[in-house]
């Protein structure tokens, strides 16, 4: 596997897939048009997911070509630290999404305004954080025209004061495992995440696949929101942990079947929730059992995660098991 | 120098304890660990799960049926029971020369005499326990909390070792 390869692979569907969706999402309040403004906020958070492996990628790409002649380290700690703002925007602009899609689902009014406003602007900083961490990352092979490969970038009036807010990776990385205490937090927090998900998914699968059928399905799929504070808390957590030893990680085949495995647990939900199964076990009342396509749903969801456990706990048992 | 028991020494000399330290097979350590996190998501899980329902957030589930899950608690409990004692063979002086392991072990006990009294107290008769939960709160909150803390001390033992092994410190 080439790491930069896979790097350019991903790296235009953040740039491109924000624009498309902040585009159709304006365009949606034209003759308030709710099937493109949902059509949008999916967008957003798909593109939210994927930007994951991209910025996991791009961490294994640096050390890749970090030995070729030429290529500026300045540059590259550039393009990381605009990289990792824009990242942070990114998975806020999903998370709003998802809340706004959430609401679409509860009310025939659509989302209230305040969850449009949030991803109106979350998404419009996240956009431009994207251009720029775009634009940083071809400086380091494509200088601009005239100068040779690896010469130092001047900023411009607006990239100088985005750049103010940039963080320096490497102090970034320092930070997060400066002390054991708090990488000893962060890990709690983690594993408080795990079980939140597990303990809600995990009975709503079961209840789909047709165990404890007495229960109606309705209220338990309304516990939800506590596994999507647990999934928040572990992005968050995992992401942080990410940054700290991110070479740890990307020369990991056990934390890449993790994120291909978390992947595919965001197909599966697109699946369940946009192509109407959901639909058909949303009002599942005691002792109804499920049609077949959600029970194969349901099934691959916990498949899944316990995929997602047993791989990141097997990250210990493959450190160093990818050569750059 | 270690003035621990000499029998953690002789311990960690057994074959078992030998081969699921530094076994190359992907069934020894970090097998056990991946059936101890299991469990513990099954455990706290699910307890999450009922505390939710306890506590009154979707009054709407029915109680009764929902005790089925309650076997998932158990079954998480005896897996991290099993899983536990395999991982405190494969290192006996790091766990029972940190003083935050002895406190998980009377957490636990506590824990499983709050577990036992919900199952008992709170899921029951579903017309008469609705007058009954508010009393039962506290309990409630004891098993969260409870369970939360052996969450912590679990994974705080990664990091609060003293010594690795028998005449080895950190």
């Amino acid at each position: 596997m080439n790491f930069d390869h896979l790097h350019l692979l991903l790296n235009h569907v953040p740039i491109i897939g924000f624009v498309i969706a902040l585009a159709l999402f304006v365009a949606s309040f034209a003759g308030r048009n709710t099937d493109l403004r949902r059509s949008a906020l999916i967008v957003f958070a798909v593109v939210a997911l994927v930007t994951i492996p991209t910025f996991v990628s791009g961490v294994a790409a640096d050390r890749t070509i970090a030995n070729d002649a030429g290529v500026s380290e300045a540059l590259v700690k550039r393009h990381e630290g605009a990289a990792m703002l824009g990242l942070w925007f990114v998975m806020a602009t999903g998370a709003a999404a998802m809340t706004a899609l959430w609401r679409f689902r509860r009310t025939a009014a659509g989302p209230p305004r305040a969850d449009i406003v949030a991803v109106l602007l979350l998404s419009t900083i996240a956009t431009g954080l994207m251009a720029r961490t775009g634009n940083t990352g071809g400086d380091i092979r494509h200088p601009q025209p005239g100068t040779a490969q690896g010469t130092p970038v001047a900023e411009g009036s607006i990239g100088a004061i985005i750049h103010a807010f940039e963080p320096a990776p490497d102090g970034f990385t320092d930070l997060m495992v400066a002390t054991k205490w708090w990488w000893a937090t962060m890990m709690v927090m983690h594993f408080v995440g795990l079980s939140l998900i597990i303990g809600v998914v995990g009975a709503i699968d079961l209840r789909i696949m047709g165990f404890a059928r007495e229960l109606p399905l309705a209220p338990l799929h309304r516990l939800l929101p506590l596994a999507m504070i647990g999934l928040g808390l572990n992005f968050v957590t995992g992401m942080l942990a990410f940054i700290g030893m991110p070479v740890y990680y990307a020369a990991d085949i056990a934390f890449w079947f993790k994120l291909c495995a978390l992947m595919l647990l965001g197909v599966n939900a697109l699946l369940f929730y946009m192509t109407g199964i959901f639909d058909s076990v949303e009002h599942l009342g005691p002792g109804e059992d499920a049609a077949l396509s959600a029970k194969i749903i349901a099934a691959g969801s916990l498949l899944l995660w316990f995929a997602v456990i047993i791989s990141g706990r097997y990250i210990q048992r493959f450190e160093d098991s990818l050569r750059f | 120098m270690l003035s621990a028991p000499a029998f953690l020494d002789t311990l960690e000399r057994t074959g078992l304890s030998t081969w699921l330290r530094e076994s190359e097979s992907l069934f020894a350590y970090y097998f056990v660990l991946v059936l101890h996190n299991i469990g513990l998501a099954l455990l706290v899980g699910t307890c999450s799960v009922l505390g939710a329902r306890l506590l009154g957030f979707v009054p709407e589930l029915p109680l009764v049926p929902l005790r089925r899950f309650f076997r998932l608690v158990w079954i998480g409990f005896w897996l991290n029971m099993v899983s536990g004692a395999f991982l405190l063979i494969a290192y006996p002086t790091k766990a029972l020369t940190n003083p935050l392991f002895y406190l998980k072990l009377v957490l636990i006990a506590l824990g499983v005499w709050v577990l036992i009294r919900i199952e008992r107290e709170c899921l029951v008769d579903e017309a008469a326990i609705a007058s009954r939960l508010a009393a039962k709160r506290s309990l409630v909150l004891w098993m969260l909390g409870v369970w939360l803390g052996v969450l912590t001390l679990g994974r705080s033992l990664a990091y609060t070792a003293s010594y690795i092994l028998y005449g080895k410190g950190t």
